[in-house]
């Protein structure tokens, strides 16, 4: 029986980036906010030399993320097949403990497209109806990206964004990425100072008349403080940034930016070992009521009531918990009804190395998002007519470690062991790098998250179920952009170009591709195809919000944190208005 | 909709191959158990295995000091690691590297006795993309991988992997990691590829003080300069440079 606790105001699942931008805004304001967060605070030593260094513990056992034992997801391919648990979570690494996953992420920081707002108008619009496969689910949002530039640029500056601007308020700006939509004011901090690899991308791009510009990174490229008076380090380009807290305190995350913000306040909790597994919800009057969690360290259950709830657990989880919960009509791929489970995206991530004799690329200094880009065949930057399919991908050149097990490229035809293989290792670790392909993954009827109904968490409840493959749109669309990669490969002079490697299927639970899971509890403006309203309310429930990627009806080109956060905000703001004066939005 | 349907694993045999009479499989309960086994680092032991502490008398290979590997697993292990880490001008041996004392202390530890391994009922044999799929943990499967290959070697050559001759050691490994060695229920190129070989890498480059990579050797070969990696100069000075910590790496124990 779970123990009841006393109301709360607004209770917010999860304690990660979502979770960390809304109360850094309720809290002062005087509002009751109590965050519930299944993991522990960080205690320092991940961030701490020697320890932060140590590749094995962060990095290939993955020791901050979530523990599969624990729970981890089912995947099936199809919806017909059945689907198996992935004993190991490797492909992605959902966040865990305070921080979430923005505690030990790259810090790649990009808007999204003005076209990914709009998705389906605007291929509609510009191809004809006709073009769109039928089995492509793509749809709108229910905003435009104006709704959320002024929470882009907030979010900017909270986190210190260091990169250079290519369009201010519609104003070309040299040396940034031309096809940047509008942004009001330039990036906080000037970009991360280029690598190596940077400038012989740089070279090669400008050479076939592409227009590269720096990643935009929250690896702040020198001391910063924000508008809260919070503050980051500079970069150090310590090579250890994603899967490890930062050691310089210069990577923008939650756990130093949001929650110390506002820890001290009294009107301010955030619980730790708390694991929600249900959002009590009273059908009839289409209102939650509160939330049932169970403590981790003491098996404890307890009921926190709550007279709003916002869902910030991200993707996995928000979906997982209206499914466990019973609010929303699940999504049933055969007839295309139901919502909740809907549109499930990924990223389509492809890539060629190249191998340089004579040039020192020396890898082991890189940070999160030291990267050079193009963004020529992203999105719907270039006609599609003709090709088959839609989407692309932004192709760049970044440094993130030299992390020596992880790290150490190869040219084709390498043993995989012995003397040449030692021989090769010692010859190319230095003078090699990745050009990478990041691209869009468009929804399909047949990509999408139930309840498994055989394998269950440490506690006993039905695990999420994943089916997932990449859609025929997304394969040729990596074909596409990789020989793209593979040109600008060549042009860079190396003495080896690797063998290009676009993706292929079937999506391999085995292989890291990024923490860029979406979907699941899309947003919209129509009810019947949506599970949130533009505004992220619950069209279920009326005190009940939703936040994160699992809002996005499909994954753009871009990484989604940046979003991700100006969503957040958002939100906060439309919080504020709804804590007011409670309505449908 | 009719699901189709997977083959359940032959889980006994895979068992009995394992040498495991009845299986204890990492059960969970509270969550504050399962999050309790962190990898820990020895420090203290990270010497070459002749000045190492004996382990206690009874527990296999304890003469060498080895804490999960019998002694012909041993004797297995270190001829596997040094056939592909051959002592060359570039490095030492791979035994004298450490990475058989690695992949040791990783089987013994929380690694090898699934520690995070979702290890819940019914198994069921998928494709390769869902990853490992057995009721074995780590420790379990190494030594059940290892068995299957010593049968596989005595049925072909008439001894050990470890008494082979180089150039069949090569032929044998280049079958074993594409499938063509075939004994007993499990899939040997699945143990090869998805357990042995991560292993092996891991024992070569990680920081020293998990055992492998001793004097920082592997690091040395190929320029990792290892911690402290502070280089909010050095991304300018030695931009396109050879840089000079390079042949001189350091590693936890340097800090500690
Ligand atoms: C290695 C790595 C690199 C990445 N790099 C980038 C990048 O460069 N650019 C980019 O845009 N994005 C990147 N990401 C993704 C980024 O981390 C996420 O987009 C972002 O953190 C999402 O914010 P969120 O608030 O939705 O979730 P999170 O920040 O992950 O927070 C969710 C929190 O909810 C908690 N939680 C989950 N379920 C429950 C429950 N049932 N009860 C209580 N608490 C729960 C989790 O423990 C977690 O702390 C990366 C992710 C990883 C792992």
């Amino acid at each position: 029986m779970a123990t009841t606790l006393k109301e709360r105001e607004v209770v917010i699942v999860g304690g990660g980036l979502s979770a960390g931008l809304i109360a850094r805004k309720l809290v002062p304001l005087g509002r009751d906010v109590l965050v519930l967060e299944r993991g522990a605070p960080r205690s320092g030593s991940e961030s701490q030399l020697p320890s932060q260094r140590d590749e094995l513990r962060w990095g290939i056992q993955r020791g901050l993320v979530q523990r599969e034992n624990v729970e981890t997801y089912t995947l099936r391919h199809t919806p017909e097949e059945t689907a198996l648990p992935m004993r190991r979570l490797l492909s992605f690494l959902p966040g865990f403990g305070v921080g979430g996953g923005a505690s030990h992420w790259n810090g790649q920081t990009w808007r999204f497209q003005t076209t990914d707002y709009i998705l389906r108008s605007h291929l509609e619009q510009r191809y004809g109806k006709a073009a769109i496969p039928s089995d492509m689910t793509v749809q709108d949002w229910g905003i435009r990206y104006e709704d959320l530039e002024p929470y882009y640029t907030l979010f900017e500056k909270l986190f210190g964004i260091s990169g250079k601007a290519g369009n201010i308020k519609g104003v070309k700006q040299e040396g940034g990425n031309p096809f940047e939509p509008w942004r009001a004011e330039e990036f906080s901090l000037p970009p991360l100072e280029p690598s190596e690899a940077g400038l012989i991308f740089k070279a090669a791009a400008e050479k076939l008349g592409y227009k590269p510009f720096p990643m935009p990174a929250a690896n702040a490229s020198r001391a910063y403080t924000n508008p809260d008076g919070m503050k980051l380090g500079a970069c150090q380009y310590c090579g250890h940034c994603e899967r490890f807290v930062c050691e310089a305190n210069a990577k923008a995350s939650p756990d130093r930016l949001l929650f110390p913000f506002i820890a001290d306040k009294p009107n301010f909790e955030l619980r730790t070992h708390a694991e929600a597994f249900l959002i009590n919800y009273d059908k009839a009057d289409r209102r939650v009521t509160g939330v049932t969690y169970i403590d981790t360290e003491t098996g404890e259950e307890f009921a926190q009531p709550a007279s709003t709830i916002v869902l910030g657990s991200y993707v996995l989880s928000n979906t997982r918990l209206l499914l466990l919960s019973g609010i929303g009509e699940p999504y049933e791929p055969g007839t295309g009804k139901g919502v909740v489970g809907k549109n499930y995206c990924y990223q389509t991530i492809s890539g060629v190395s190249v191998f340089f004799e004579d040039r020192y690329i020396n890898p082991f200094m890189g940070a999160g998002a030291y990267g050079m880009v193009i963004d020529e065949f992203n999105n719907d930057h270039f006609d599609h007519s003709g090709l088959g399919f839609f989407g692309g991908a932004f192709i760049n050149a970044t440094i993130t470690n030299g992390r020596p097990i992880t790290t150490r490229a190869l040219p084709p035809g390498t043993p995989r062991w012995g003397s040449a293989w030692k021989a090769a290792n010692a010859k190319w670790y230095l003078r090699s790098f990745n050009i990478s392909c990041h691209g869009t993954s468009y929804s399909h009827r047949g990509n999408c998250m139930d309840l498994d109904p055989d394998y269950r968490d440490a506690y006993g409840r039905p695990l999420l179920r994943i089916a997932f493959d990449f859609p025929e749109n997304d394969l040729k669309m990596s074909l596409f952009v990789t020989q793209k990669a593979h040109d600008i490969a060549k042009a860079t002079g190396a003495t080896i170009v690797g063998t290009p490697a676009p993706r292929r299927g079937p999506f391999d639970s085995r292989i890291y591709q990024s923490t860029h899971n979406t979907g699941g509890t899309i947003m919209g403006a129509d009810h019947a195809t949506s599970v949130v309203s533009p505004h992220l309310q619950s069209w279920d429930a009326q005190n009940l919000f939703i936040t994160g990627a699992s809002v996005f009806p499909q994954n753009s080109g871009y990484n989604p944190t940046g979003t991700v956060g100006a969503l957040g905000l958002r939100l906060a703001d439309d919080l504020i208005s709804y804590l007011e004066r409670p309505r449908f939005l | 909709m009719s699901e189709q349907s997977l083959p359940p694993i032959d889980r006994r045999a895979i068992l009995k191959s394992a040498g495991i009479a009845t299986v204890v499989l990492p059960t969970i309960g509270a969550a504050s158990r399962a999050e309790a086994a962190e990898p820990k680092p020895q420090i203290a032991q990270a010497q070459p295995p002749a000045a190492a502490a004996p382990s206690s008398a009874a527990a296999p290979g304890a003469a060498t000091g080895h804490q999960f590997l019998s002694l012909d697993e041993v004797a297995f292990t270190e001829a596997l690691v040094d056939h592909m880490w051959p002592k060359d001008q570039l490095s030492p041996s791979g035994t004298e590297l450490g990475i058989a004392t690695f992949i040791d202390r990783q089987l013994a530890g929380a690694f090898g006795q699934g520690d995070r391994l979702y290890a819940q009922g019914p198994f069921r044999m998928g494709k390769p993309q869902h990853g490992y799929q057995l009721p074995l943990t780590p420790a379990q499967y190494y030594r059940a991988g290892a068995s299957a290959i010593a049968t596989a070697c005595q049925k072909r050559f008439g001894r050990s992997f470890e008494r082979l001759a180089a150039a069949d050691r090569e032929q044998f490994l280049q079958e074993l990691a594409s499938g063509k060695v075939k004994e007993g229920p499990l899939d040997l190129a699945a143990w090869f590829n998805g357990l042995a070989y991560p292993l092996f890498v891991q024992g070569a480059f990680a920081d020293p003080v998990y055992g492998g990579n001793r004097d920082k050797a592997a690091w040395k070969m190929i320029g990792y300069p290892g911690l402290p990696a502070v280089y909010n100069q050095d991304v300018v000075r030695f931009r396109g440079k050879a840089h000079p910590r390079s042949a001189n790496p350091q590693s936890i124990q340097d800090f500690s």
